[in-house]
């Protein structure tokens, strides 16, 4: 019996949860998939959260599913394996969780983020990582294809050759590489890890909350629509930005050339 | 309409269309989006124009919306509505350009900031002095990138970069850009116009339908499946096929000259 799959501290606005199985490089539990759907409800709705920042204990990001253990899910109705049924309650209302939260996510990917692991880590909008890390579309070698999204990030993040080959060879890409492609934001020193990605969340969390939101929302949808409904959303979106008391106070901050202090209203 | 926060330009084919404010770096202000929105549409009816050139005057390329601009403050005040200045002006602005059939090549002499930075990539070409430097400003006063950058910027750097740029509002020097994807090409401060004016030229002096249709087979990519794509190029190549620039380039192409494309 785990005790604490996710580790959840409240500190400046930002929600910090922290994979805790270290000695299973943070692979993803039925618990603990359900553990980081409970927090980013309460992400979405407690408004003194206004960013998240996610990250691993130990050694590894994530490993990706417990293949050993609640991972791959259960036995369906026709007697088959059903790895489908887990991916429906669990993994990917995780996923979505994340896209859809009006709310900036930030992944500090601290060692190993293997299979499903890697693609939590996509799902983020600002990934940093940690120099030693690795991102690793493992699926290919137990014959699955990525999922929790990676089929949509890849080709979305590097490129269509690149998705191709890291999805079918299931090449193993290190922290560097994987900012050079435009996989993840920024490559940091191990040791300065925490404290830049914590930074970075306290920033966010200190923004205009309210525009960070619209821009998940624009960048969720920019993806299916062509370039003259995204204009008509840009139009819709800041109609209501522009009634928002950080944009007033963001002009009134520009025009005195002093800092902007955002409310997140 | 006269135009006084603009400069229009034409020589055989090319116009070229210069930001003109300087003093505040191009901020765009109601005056001068209107006139470039005015510009636009003589640019698209003018058949003698066959490629475009934009550029800012002085240090900056274009800084974005002028948050200063008194005419702003009014309209603004009597709506509410920052949605209605991109509905009137901008949207329209940014259609304009990507449907217009002549290619459009951007010469971003400096900082391209907020919606000035969409101009340069709703550009079909855009190529930045070295000195220059983009900035997704949008965030910093609450709002979200506008002027189609919410569209540009997933598909030229990809979703992760496009949130980091969106959301952290850094300004991203020329090199970087180009390492990216955000713009074609950087060159020295020096030979940028130049440059600039060497490519818009070659392409005014292009078979202007073929680089129309290459406009628009790309806008139809970004939301079409292959399959669908395929039948918008052999639509398009078969209506390529009956110009009399395709007919002058395999001539050209046959004899060992130089085509002599007419856009027609």
């Amino acid at each position: 019996m785990e005790e604490t799959p996710v580790l959840a501290a409240l500190e400046s606005g930002v929600l910090t949860l922290t994979l805790n199985r270290p000695q299973r490089l943070n692979a993803m539990s039925q618990p603990l998939i359900e553990a980081m759907i409970r927090a980013f409800s309460r992400a979405r709705d407690d408004a003194a959260v206004r960013a998240v920042l996610v990250t691993g204990t130990g050694r590894g990001f994530c490993a990706g599913a417990d293949l050993a253990g609640s991972g791959t899910g259960a036995v369906g109705v026709d007697g088959k394996p059903d790895v489908g049924a887990v991916m429906d309650r669990l993994y990917n209302p995780m996923i979505r969780a994340i896209r859809a939260l009006p709310k900036p996510v930030v992944a500090a990917v601290n060692g190993v983020a293997a299979g499903g692991g890697a693609n939590l880590a996509l799902a983020c909008d600002i990934v940093l990582a940690a120099r030693s890390a690795r991102f690793d579309q493992a699926f290919v070698r137990i014959s699955l294809i990525p999922d929790l999204g990676g089929t949509w990030f890849l080709p979305h993040t590097v490129g269509d050759a690149r998705a191709r080959a890291l999805a079918m060879l299931g090449t193993s890409v290190p922290a560097e590489e994987a900012e050079r492609m435009g996989m993840v934001w920024q490559v940091v020193d191990d040791a300065a890890l925490m404290d830049v990605a914590g930074k970075i969340a306290r920033k966010l969390a200190a923004g205009p909350t309210r525009s960070y939101a619209a821009i998940k929302d624009a960048m969720n949808r920019a993806g299916t629509h062509t370039l003259d409904q995204q204009l008509d959303l840009e139009r819709d979106a800041q109609l209501e930005l522009g009634r928002s008391a950080d944009f007033k106070e963001g002009v009134a901050a520009f025009l005195a050339k002093r800092p902007a202090n955002f409310t997140g209203r | 309409m006269a135009y006084e926060k603009i400069l229009l330009a034409r020589d055989k084919g090319l116009a070229t269309l210069t930001f003109n404010a300087p003093e505040r770096l191009n901020a765009v202000s109601r005056r001068m989006i209107a006139e470039i929105k005015t510009c636009w549409e003589e640019l698209a009816a003018d058949d003698q124009v066959r490629a475009v050139l934009i550029t800012g005057a002085g240090r900056g390329f274009c800084a974005g919306a002028d948050l200063a601009d008194p005419d702003r403050d009014r309209e603004a005040s009597a709506t509410a509505d920052s949605g209605a200045a991109l509905e009137k002006y901008f949207n329209p602005v940014i259609r304009l350009m990507r449907t217009i059939p002549k290619p459009i090549v951007a010469a971003v002499n400096g900082v391209a900031a907020g919606v000035g930075m969409s101009f340069a990539l709703a550009s079909d070409i855009a190529i930045a002095g070295k000195s220059a430097s983009f900035l997704q400003a949008f965030a910093r006063i609450g709002l979200l990138p506008d002027g189609g950058s919410t569209w540009f910027l997933p598909r030229l750097v990809g979703d992760q970069r496009a949130r980091a740029l969106a959301m952290l509002a850094p300004q991203i020097p020329a090199e970087k850009a180009r390492e990216w994807g955000l713009i074609w090409d950087v060159v020295d401060d020096a030979v940028l116009m130049a440059t600039a004016t060497e490519v818009a030229r070659k392409l005014a002096d292009g078979p202007t339908m073929a680089l129309a249709r290459v406009k628009g087979a790309l806008a139809q990519s970004s939301a079409n499946d292959l399959s669908a794509q395929l039948d918008v190029e052999r639509d398009y190549q078969r209506e390529l096929g009956r110009s009399e620039d395709f007919k002058e380039g395999v001539a050209a192409f046959l004899a060992k000259r130089k085509p002599d494309f007419k856009g027609k």
